[in-house]
């Protein structure tokens, strides 16, 4: 008798365009200069569906062409002003990279901060016309910690969104990045923040997915990838992740709603280097073909290390 | 109503009150007519005129501003009429006898007087000079002379330069305003130290001011206090990020309005606080501007204009205005452009602040972000002459014929002689030159590899009658180069007590003796070949001999380190 062997899985989509249909329609329609289309498809989207847009049409091929001239031509506009802000600080962060500051040249700086201060003049304008709008508050609480206006600043303005919306993702991932030790934080602020998300969120919400993101960035201070991992293996980390698990992607309420595709991602990983590979295994099955980059970059390229983790994790902890 | 009257060719203004008589005479100059080496003079020549009137009891005062200054009294017809007429006296006669007296008195008055966030501001504005003045001490006091001081009263305290205005019933009997003859005194241009605005200034108080100029008008008033109200919320209410709140609006005399706004800061919450006000200016500027806001402002003003003492209590500020040539206007008129104030007018007031906004920083924030340009704090160029390397770093001093440079690796300062508005000089040679642009120029010949010749160079440079002589400075007070501290540091160095000498002397040698042995013995056992039962007991050895020697080494070390401490 011959085993069936399954199928080997298709390689992982990360782009988000194949998770959101709304984030391949909005692309098209940049493509295609139908500024319309485009505005009507960002109403239709609840906030966080708003702030994903705005961030992915920002940071897409034809954005720089694009966006300056709908934002000319309806300046009062909060969609067209937070694209373009988004645009500008995304640009300028492609120019500063990721990397290290004293890995980042003058000149580069120069220019990085030349872009934000830009964005930040369009989104002081937004945020004042539309103190309602999230995606250019989660915009600006990003160009607060790339001009380094202070922590208090960042969470001021994190405070302004939070008024309309207290449980907004992406401005939290956000703050939550200025709040790590490498943007002038600290491990107690990153987590104090992240449980308070997590405990005022609804059951089943995503936010709980912040506690991971406070402990990724922790093992990755590590000096080596082997302490990173056996910090997140500690006693105390593990119960926090399951927790953060429970609350979420473990929870019956938890919808395949704006974001979902990241949060699982993230936790896929933090299940990995924990080596729980079977719970690994369940979130990369739920994903199916989908996945986020989420901090899998820090590996090397993230589709060939997404791949290669959920291998692994379909290797030891069985493909569901 | 107020009335207008005349006493002796001086317009006089007269309306009841319910209280005692007030009465108040003011002229048309201030420290905005002075210039930074003679700044004071205004204030001293105010003292010296009260100064023969202060042995009676008497409620009054005199107040010296950028552009007014005002003898002004409460009490009986009679002594009113004896206070007014007397001042109008010295003024015509001043009586210098105290002159010396006086100027320490303002000299105490300025050292103790605390120091306000807001003092700075007209110096940034306007720089070392005109409306920019009141930032400064008082550096012209030494060098005034009695002749000075005449010369100062004959020039603006005319009786074309005056108007008396009373809170009372009439005119008291006897009051005589003898007073020469003269012109009446425009306001001075306002000079501007900004090339562009809106612009910011870092300063080390914890504490973000605004202070915008705007044409005068009735909205203008109006905005400083909704604005007052929207940082208020912003600030306080929602976010508890500041305590003190405050706004002002003064008309400056020329047709425009100084509009100012303060908020303080927590340590750590200044970057927010920043943020937050820059915030709400946005708000302002975008429109969104509250009708309820609009509403409260308007009958807070309605109020003051209300009560029975409301044409009394404007006295001061009409007067202001008749010296000044702007319009005065009845109750009724102020109530009726009160309740025309819109929405529109205010977002009209708020472009306004913006495009002509100074803004303070905190230490260790910026505003460049939210498109304010950093005030300059360098010039754009250097003058040549003589190079005088700094002795600690590579800066150099350029001292030439035109004016002196401080040229540093990323900066220049340069004040030029034709433009210092004042030079600082101290007996052991220090020299500080201040530009019309407010930009310093500090030199100390103990940092400078400076020779007499160039000392020379520059006061032979700057004009006699800018150069204020400060007395002697202590010791303490004069900076000294990294090379003459580390000198004198060395010789103020405590000596070391005999016993420590003999101890280190005494471990030295101790450590030296079997040091010694134990090296020989490792150099000897590692080329001599010796018998396996002796290796072990003679390693032992090296090893103890080791162990000792560091032993007895260690209070050599551990004192001579603490001595270097």
């Amino acid at each position: 008798m011959i085993l069936a062997m399954p199928a080997p899985p298709a390689p992982p989509v990360l782009d988000a365009a194949a998770a959101y249909p709304q984030v391949a329609a909005a692309r098209g329609a940049l493509a295609a200069g139908d500024w319309p289309a485009l505005r009507t498809l960002v109403e239709d989207q609840d906030a966080h569906g708003r702030t994903t847009l705005v961030s992915e049409i920002g940071g897409a091929p034809h954005a720089e062409a694009f966006l300056p001239k709908a934002f000319a031509e309806q300046p009062d506009d909060p969609v067209a002003a937070a694209m373009l802000g988004a645009h500008l600080i995304i640009a300028g962060w492609r120019i500063r990279t990721g990397s290290r500051a004293q890995d980042v040249s003058r000149e580069q700086f120069v220019q990085f901060f030349d872009h934000l201060r830009r964005a930040e003049q369009i989104l002081i304008e937004a945020t004042a016309r539309h103190p309602q709008d999230a995606a250019a508050w989660t915009q600006r609480v990003t160009s607060a910690r790339g001009l380094e206006l202070g922590q208090s600043e960042a969470r001021r303005r994190y405070d302004r969104l939070a008024a309309g919306h207290p449980h907004h993702l992406p401005a939290q991932s956000s703050l939550l990045q200025q709040l790590c030790p490498k943007w002038s934080g600290s491990w107690e602020k990153a987590y104090a923040f992240a449980w308070e998300c997590a405990d005022a969120a609804p059951a089943g919400a995503p936010n709980a997915v912040l506690i991971v993101e406070a402990h990724l960035e922790q093992a990755f201070d590590h000096d080596s990838l082997a302490a990173g991992r056996a910090f997140l293996r500690t006693p105390q980390v593990r119960s926090a992740i399951h927790d953060a698990a429970q609350r979420s992607v473990w929870h019956r309420e938890f919808r395949h709603d704006w974001g979902w595709v990241e949060v699982r991602s993230t936790f896929a990983l933090a299940f990995c280097l924990m080596h729980e590979w079977t719970s690994a295994a369940q979130q990369f099955a739920a994903l199916g073909d989908l996945g986020a980059e989420s901090m899998f970059g820090y590996f090397g390229d993230p589709a060939e290390e997404f791949q290669r983790f959920r291998k692994k994790a379909y290797a030891k902890g069985g493909r569901p | 109503m107020i009335q207008h009257l005349e006493t002796d060719g001086v317009p006089t203004l007269l309306a009841p009150t319910g209280g005692p008589m007030r009465a108040g005479l003011t002229f048309r100059v201030g420290t905005a007519d002075e210039t930074l080496a003679r700044h004071g003079i205004t204030h001293l020549l105010e003292h010296l005129v009260l100064a023969p009137l202060g042995s009676a009891d008497y409620h009054f005062n005199g107040a010296t501003g950028p552009t007014f200054t005002t003898f002004h009294m409460q009490g009986s017809a009679p002594d009113i009429a004896t206070f007014i007429t007397s001042v109008c006296a010295n003024l015509t006669d001043l009586p210098t006898g105290r002159l010396e007296v006086e100027k320490d008195i303002l000299r105490t008055e300025w050292s103790s007087r605390g120091s306000a966030a807001i003092d700075d501001i007209p110096l940034w504005r306007h720089g070392a000079r005109d409306h920019g003045l009141s930032s400064y001490p008082e550096w012209g006091l030494a060098r005034l002379t009695a002749e000075d001081l005449r010369q100062w009263a004959a020039r603006w305290f005319t009786r074309e330069n005056a108007v008396l205005w009373i809170a009372g019933d009439r005119v008291p009997e006897g009051l005589r305003l003898e007073l020469p003859t003269g012109t009446r005194q425009p306001v001075p241009t306002a000079s501007s130290a900004l090339p562009t605005t809106p612009a910011y200034f870092v300063h080390g108080s914890r504490a973000v001011i605004l202070d915008a100029v705007v044409r005068r008008r009735t909205a203008a008033g109006i905005f400083a206090e909704v604005l007052e109200r929207e940082l208020f919320r912003a600030l306080r209410q929602d976010a508890g990020l500041s305590y003190t709140i405050s706004s002002g609006y003064e008309p400056r005399g020329d047709g425009q309005a100084h509009l100012r706004a303060l908020a303080d800061a927590l340590a750590e919450k200044q970057d927010a606080v920043l943020g937050g006000f820059i915030d709400v200016l946005a708000k302002l500027r975008v429109g969104r501007i509250e009708q309820s806001d609009l509403d409260a402002a308007v009958a807070k003003r309605i109020d003051v204009y209300s009560t029975a003492e409301a044409d009394a209590a404007r006295l001061p500020a009409y007067a202001l205005n008749l010296l000044t040539g702007e319009p005065n206007h009845t109750i009724d008129e102020h109530l009726a452009l009160l309740k025309a104030v819109t929405l529109a007018d205010l977002h009209e007031v708020a472009h306004e602040t913006y495009a002509s906004a100074l803004l303070m920083v905190p230490e260790g924030t910026r505003a460049d972000w939210a498109g304010f340009t950093a005030a300059p704090t360098s010039s754009q160029s250097s003058v040549s002459g003589t190079t005088y390397h700094a002795r600690d770093d590579n800066s150099r001093l350029l001292v030439g014929t035109e004016g002196v440079s401080l040229v540093r690796p990323n900066s220049i300062l340069t004040v030029t002689y034709a433009d210092c508005a004042a030079m600082l000089a101290w007996p052991d040679g220090a020299r500080q030159l201040i530009g019309h642009d407010a930009l310093v120029l500090h030199i100390e010949p103990t940092l400078f590899d400076l020779r007499p010749a160039a000392t020379n160079v520059i006061d032979s440079g700057v004009p006699a009658d800018r150069q204020i002589m400060l007395p002697p400075r202590s010791p303490e007070e004069i900076p000294q180069s990294g090379a003459v501290r580390q000198a004198h540091e060395h010789l103020n160095r405590p000596k070391r007590p005999g016993w420590e000498t003999l101890l280190i002397t005494i471990s030295g040698l101790a450590a030296l003796v079997v040091g010694g042995f134990t090296l020989l013995l490792t150099i000897g056992l590692l080329i001599e070949p010796t018998a396996e039962e002796d290796v072990a007991v003679l390693w032992g050895a090296v090893v103890v001999g080791w162990l000792l020697t560091v032993i007895l080494a260690l209070p050599v070390v551990l004192l001579t380190r603490g001595r270097r401490r």
